[in-house]
């Protein structure tokens, strides 16, 4: 039994060695060359190397920095006044709009002291685009204002409540943390809600709804969408539990005087440039 | 004449916009819905639209993104309406160019564009030479050649087809004893106002008496003679020529080898000959059916190698054409070198190819013919004149357009969230009715019994109504599925009440009327949902369909749901076509319920053969609802479109 043991260890040791074995001639014979070569030249070659390292890292470091959150994103439904908002903030100007399909994208200087530049990214509403869209820029998002329009929330409270779900379960979302504006337009027309008013609504109805997307079927390939548990168990939801901040604010795009007027939204732009 | 002409970008910031006089209503109603029901439904493959009164005509400017759309009333019909958007598009794009192909979205901003006076221009323009082309004033008979000809000059034994006609009408008129001179007074006016180049009818100049006296002869002369007798004297139309004899290649010279009436020796042999085969194809079949069933792997695998032949026929075929393009010499290759590398417009020949391997592929995926085609059709319109960016091929970017298209049609248009909705109608203490209709054999009551079994479980009560009053065991089988409902989820967890119950009144009465009955006891009774099953039918089956469309404009029901198999091919196409029709035909209101979703069963049963999903959606623009995917109750999904899309886009 131990010749038997002894054996085996010898031949795991043969084996070990077999292992190294065929390493080292390579290895003996790749020192042996860089010795053979001349030393300007083996120079050549780590400087070559030590470039592509670096220029490796740069590009990294830059592309990288280009995905950096920058993005403010215009949500809402369809309908909701983005692509006017879009115009507004950009230019100040009143254009006619029809419904977006493709996204519109152009820097935007916010109205505060560093004069930081970000990119207004104006979303298409419509129930078909919308997932797609979010899908390419909600990790570039640094902050997401979601125009809801109050004159006829009350009509479609549902709708906007499960947009707004899906908003704050998505797991990029939750971890990049964007700050959530919400921006109640259409305040020239005479019911419209107040921000108050739909935020208290908004609670109601993502408190129903946090329930029954919970309960939802999975899809059929097994996976379940958003499995985040909004707010606090056992308590009502109140978006001040979230970890996102959520802002509520007032605007109105056309503004008072219709086309030719200055459209009121101020508070939209302080609050951008707060960011 | 227009109504509007507007140019906006697809990101919806309009450029220019032109309203006719008189005109006061907004455009951005109807351009709304031709954005919302055309393009984004992809069935831009016909570019026009009607919208109530309007007919709206549009053009896709792939390549700056814009959107020309042109309203005018559907009254009238102007012809010069398709070659006027092309001309306004060709003239916008060259005058703007430059500030169109700035980036981002501030040069729409920034930019005014002052298109007033070119487009009054371009359209005064298309309408004068609308106005050059409107149909000549006709001749009248004195101006016409025929007045000159002599009537001798003009007759012929053998008249042309048309001239045949006003002949025939000649002799059956004088067979019912009409005087003679009158039809052929109304032979010459007809004749005469029947156009110029129609061939004169020889007989005109003849009595009725002659003209049957020369068809007689012309008759016997034809039968006499052989049957290549070709006629003489028509100059003009092409006569059809007599009959000939057919000369079969293969065929044997005598008929004398066909003749089996001689010996009847000869014929009993071959009676027996005729009874051994009877015997032995009779003897095939009952002992074929003993011992094991063929197992389905062999037929499959026949089907496989016949799949396999075509795919290599079709692989040879293309291999031919890319080898006879390569054959185009270095021409070729450097032109698909350039279209690789530099910004290339698309255009609809580079597409083409594309596009039809494509579409093979979507109806070799089990996409309807008809959809597959206006997808593509809908997709190359999408792309025309967009410019690639580098190194990216045609095909890739037909696939990642069309991929979008196909997402984009998946997504369910409107919020489909069936458990808040039955919240809703809780709070306002009415029963939430679904109505499941479908063919026949789809999986309509075992689907019924998922859904409900999903809707316990969230804590709801079910009153199950069995209108399925035509088919042998249906009410039992909704007995059995309740009872095994309740077994799982016994009353006593629930409050004391039965979770599940059935409303059934037998057999043969009428479905509109039990189905009332169910929802007035349900509301009595405070369940929440009700679920009616109703009979399969095909629907072409009028009276069925009606008998349908009456229970659900009667009861009126929060949810229509259609139940199809993912298994149906183009026949998708047709039930829910039919359906919709029939639901839509025999409602009293102006808004009729149509249906609202589909239920897409037996998934499990198709690998990546999905597109009976496609199919659906996109006839009804409706969402797939749910997804049944065997069974037992826990076999219920809910559909997942980039899955889906990327089984269909898998090669």
């Amino acid at each position: 039994m131990e010749a038997d043991s002894t054996g085996t260890t010898m031949a795991e040791k043969a084996d070990a060695e077999m292992a190294e074995n065929p390493f080292e001639p390579y290895i003996e014979s790749f020192r042996q060359q860089l010795e053979d070569q001349d030393p300007v030249f083996l120079i050549g070659v780590i400087v070559a190397l030590a470039v592509v390292v670096i220029t490796c890292v740069f590009l990294k470091y830059f592309l990288t920095s280009k995905t950096v959150q920058s993005a403010v994103l215009l949500v809402g439904l369809c309908d909701s006044g983005k692509t006017l908002l879009f115009s507004r903030l950009l230019s100040g100007k009143f254009k006619r709009t029809q419904t977006s399909i493709t996204d519109s994208s152009a820097p935007y200087k916010a109205k505060n002291d560093k004069g930081s530049i970000w990119t207004l990214i104006d979303l298409p509403g419509h129930d078909s685009l919308r997932h797609q869209y979010l899908e390419k820029f909600k990790s570039a998002a640094r902050a997401i204002v979601f125009v809801v329009d109050s004159a006829i929330f009350q009509k479609e409270v549902r709708d906007v409540a499960e947009f707004l779900y899906v908003l704050l379960t998505d797991a990029v979302i939750s971890r990049n943390s964007p700050a959530l504006l919400v921006a109640c337009n259409k305040q020239d027309i005479t019911m419209a809600k107040s921000a108050k008013l739909i935020q208290q609504q908004l609670e109601k109805e993502l408190n129903t709804l946090r329930v029954t997307r919970s309960a939802a079927l999975s899809s059929q390939d097994g996976s379940v969408g958003g499995s985040l548990y909004l707010g606090k168990k056992g308590k009502d939801f109140e978006f001040s539990q979230l970890p996102i901040k959520v802002e509520f604010l007032e605007c109105s795009v056309r503004g008072t005087k219709g086309e030719e007027g200055e459209a009121d939204i101020e508070s939209l732009e302080k609050s951008l440039a707060k960011l | 004449m227009l109504d509007f002409f507007t140019i906006f970008s697809k990101g919806g910031i309009v450029l220019w916009c032109f309203q006719g006089a008189g005109v006061t209503e907004s455009f951005t109603g109807p351009v709304n819905a031709l954005i919302r029901s055309v393009i984004l439904q992809e069935r831009s493959g016909n570019n026009s639209f009607t919208h109530e009164a309007l007919s709206l005509k549009y053009k896709l400017d792939n390549e700056f993104e814009l959107i020309f759309v042109v309203g005018f009333q559907k009254i009238l019909t102007l012809t010069y309406v398709d070659k006027f958007i092309d001309d306004v598009q060709l003239h916008f794009r060259d005058r703007y160019k430059n500030e169109l192909e700035q980036k981002g979205a501030l040069k729409l901003l920034n930019n005014s564009f002052d298109f007033g006076a070119d487009f009054k221009r371009l359209l005064r323009e298309a309408e004068d030479s609308s106005k050059i082309r409107s149909p000549a004033p006709m001749r009248s008979f004195k101006e016409s050649e025929k007045s000159q000809k002599t009537v001798k000059s003009m007759i012929e034994t053998k008249g042309g087809d048309k001239g045949k006609e006003p002949s025939g009408k000649k002799n059956k008129n004088t067979k019912k004893e009409a005087p003679a001179a009158e039809p052929v007074k109304v032979d010459q006016g007809k004749a005469s106002s029947s156009g110029q180049n129609m061939v004169e009818n020889g007989n005109q100049g003849l009595t009725a008496d002659q003209i049957m006296q020369k068809k007689r002869d012309n008759f016997f002369r034809k039968r006499m003679a052989g049957p290549t007798e070709k006629p003489s004297k028509s100059p003009k139309p092409q006569k059809p020529k007599e009959k000939q004899m057919r000369v079969w290649d293969m065929g044997g010279t005598s008929t004398k080898n066909l003749d089996y009436s001689e010996a009847n020796g000869n014929g009993s042999s071959n009676g027996d000959e005729q009874n051994q085969e009877t015997q032995i194809d009779l003897g095939m079949q009952p002992s074929s059916m003993k011992g094991d069933l063929l197992s389905v792997d062999y037929e499959s695998s026949e089907d496989e190698e016949i799949e396999e032949e075509e795919d290599e026929g079709v692989v040879v075929s293309e291999t031919s054409k890319t080898s006879s393009k390569k054959g185009g010499g270095f021409g070729g290759m450097f032109g698909m070198l350039k279209g690789l590398v530099g910004s290339k417009s698309l255009s609809q020949e580079d597409m083409e190819p594309v596009l039809e391997k494509m579409r093979d592929h979507l109806i070799a995926k089990n996409v309807a013919a008809e959809i597959a085609s206006q997808l593509c059709d809908s997709v190359a319109k999408k792309l025309e004149g967009k410019v690639m960016g580098t190194f990216t091929t045609v095909a890739s970017t037909v696939k990642q357009a069309l991929q979008d298209s196909l997402v984009q049609i998946l997504q369910p248009k409107r919020r489909v969230d069936i458990l808040r909705d039955v919240m809703e109608a809780q709070s306002q203490r009415r029963p939430f009715v679904i109505t499941f209709c479908g063919v026949n054999g789809v999986g309509k009551s075992t689907n019924l019994a998922k859904i409900s079994y999903w809707l316990i479980e969230n804590g709801f009560t079910v009153l199950i109504a069995a209108c399925d009053t035509f088919r042998a065991g249906a009410v039992e089988q909704l007995r059995t599925h309740q009872r095994r409902l309740n077994s799982l989820h016994p009353p006593e967890k629930h409050g004391g009440r039965p979770v599940v119950q059935l409303y059934e009144k037998g057999y043969g009465k009428d479905a509109a009327g039990i189905a009332m009955e169910a929802i007035a006891y349900a509301r009595n009774q405070a369940f929440d949902v009700v679920l009616v099953d109703t009979a399969g039918r095909m629907q072409d089956n009028a009276p069925l369909m009606t008998a349908l469309a009456k229970l659900i404009a009667v009861n009126v029901p929060d949810l229509v749901l259609f139940v199809g198999e993912a298994l149906v091919g183009n026949e998708a196409v047709d039930q829910l076509v039919k359906f919709n029709q029939a639901l839509a035909d025999h409602s009293m209101s102006d808004k009729p319920r149509l249906i609202d979703g589909i239920v897409l069963t037996k998934f499990d049963t198709i690998d990546d053969k999905v597109g009976a999903a496609i199919s659906m959606t996109y006839i009804t623009g409706q969402p797939i609802v749910f997804v049944g995917t065997g069974q037992t109750y826990n076999d219920l999904r809910s559909l997942n479109a980039r899955a889906v899309v990327s089984a269909l886009m898998k090669a």
